[in-house]
């Protein structure tokens, strides 16, 4: 059962990554054809530092670093445990999977807040 | 390694067993291409979020990143990203229609000659890997033909 809820939410997680993985390639790649705006421009500090503002943004972006990381690392996760691992092996696979993703999840979080409250000027 | 010992799978060939598909059909090569891809995607994912965390040192440490992305490697490289996000979408979306079950076909009677399900489902494949495929070629137009 347990592993079944964690497959679902793997699939469930899918339309969220849709959504907000085609719009941030909107934004940072067909920025020409979306905003009339040069791609470079796109991506300028100061561009990026002014729609990080947003409270939107800030909250898009950690919905999108949770389902991406989420299905990214569980999917890693089940490469790995069809290797022929003793299940204490495995345990650790889990627990390592667990601890890494939490990481790079807390640190892109940081990272989208440091950007929501910079302020122009210092 | 210990193939004998209690495992939670046992997966005899190990990694061999993932990249090999000899003779098999094309569903088991579209099966390598989703993991390989599956695996580049969220390499990236965890680079690109160590990478965009530079910008916390500052608007010059930044802007020297993107002109190194502006690079000619660089571009090829965000073209293959693109490629492997469009094959994984579709694939995944092939995935999903097929675990829920629509376009086996119904179950029926072993009688030759022989019918099974991945041969039932083949056209939507096809379909399906047609329109990545296109999707693939439009999106870097304007970098196959300037
Ligand atoms: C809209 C976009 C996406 C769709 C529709 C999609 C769909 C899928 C599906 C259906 C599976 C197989 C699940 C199963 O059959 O049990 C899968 C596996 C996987 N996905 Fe995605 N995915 C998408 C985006 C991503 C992204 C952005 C990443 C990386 C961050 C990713 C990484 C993986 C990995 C590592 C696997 C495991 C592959 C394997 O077991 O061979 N996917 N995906
Ligand atoms: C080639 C395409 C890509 C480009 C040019 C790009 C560019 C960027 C840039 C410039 C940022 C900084 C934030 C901003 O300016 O608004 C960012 C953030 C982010 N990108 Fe991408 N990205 C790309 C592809 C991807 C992919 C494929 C994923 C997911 C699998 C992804 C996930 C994220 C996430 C989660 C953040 C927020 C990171 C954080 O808060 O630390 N990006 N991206
Ligand atoms: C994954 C999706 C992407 C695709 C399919 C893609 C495709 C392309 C193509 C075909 C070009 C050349 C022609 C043009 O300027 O329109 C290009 C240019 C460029 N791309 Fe991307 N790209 C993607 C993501 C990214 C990301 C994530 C970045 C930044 C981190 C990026 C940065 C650039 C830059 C700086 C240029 C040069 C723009 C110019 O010369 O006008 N691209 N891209």
């Amino acid at each position: 059962m347990r592993e079944t809820r964690l497959w679902s939410l793997h699939i469930l997680v899918l339309p969220i990554i849709a959504v907000l993985l085609g719009a941030h390639f909107a934004v940072m790649h067909y920025a020409p054809v979306f905003y009339g705006m040069s791609v470079e421009k796109a991506r300028e500090f100061s561009t990026m530092i002014e729609r990080g503002k947003s409270i939107t943004q800030l909250v898009l972006y950690i919905l999108l670093l949770a389902a991406g990381l989420y299905h990214g690392m569980y999917g890693v996760r089940g490469i790995i445990r069809e290797l022929p691992l003793t299940p204490t092996l495995a345990k650790l696979v889990d627990v390592g999977i667990i601890a890494f993703g939490l990481f790079i999840f807390a640190l892109g979080t940081y990272v989208t807040w440091w950007t929501y409250s910079y302020k122009i000027g210092g | 390694m210990n193939s004998n010992k209690p495992t939670a799978y046992n997966n005899r060939l190990g990694i061999k067993g993932w990249v090999y598909a000899g003779n098999y059909t094309f569903e088991r090569y579209l099966y390598i291409g989703h993991r390989l891809s599956g695996l580049g995607l969220i390499a990236y994912m965890v680079l690109h979020i160590v990478e965009t965390a530079n910008r916390m040192r500052g608007e010059e440490a930044w802007q020297g990143l993107m002109a190194l992305f502006a690079s000619p490697p660089f571009k090829i490289i965000e073209y293959l990203l693109f490629a492997m996000a469009v094959f994984h979408a579709m694939n995944g979306v092939r995935l999903i229609i097929t675990e829920l079950g629509f376009f086996l076909g119904k179950p029926k009677e072993p009688v030759y000659p022989y019918s099974s399900s991945i041969k039932r489902h083949r056209p939507l494949t096809f379909v399906i890997m047609g329109l990545a495929f296109l999707i693939i070629i439009l999106g870097g137009s304007s970098l196959f033909f300037p």
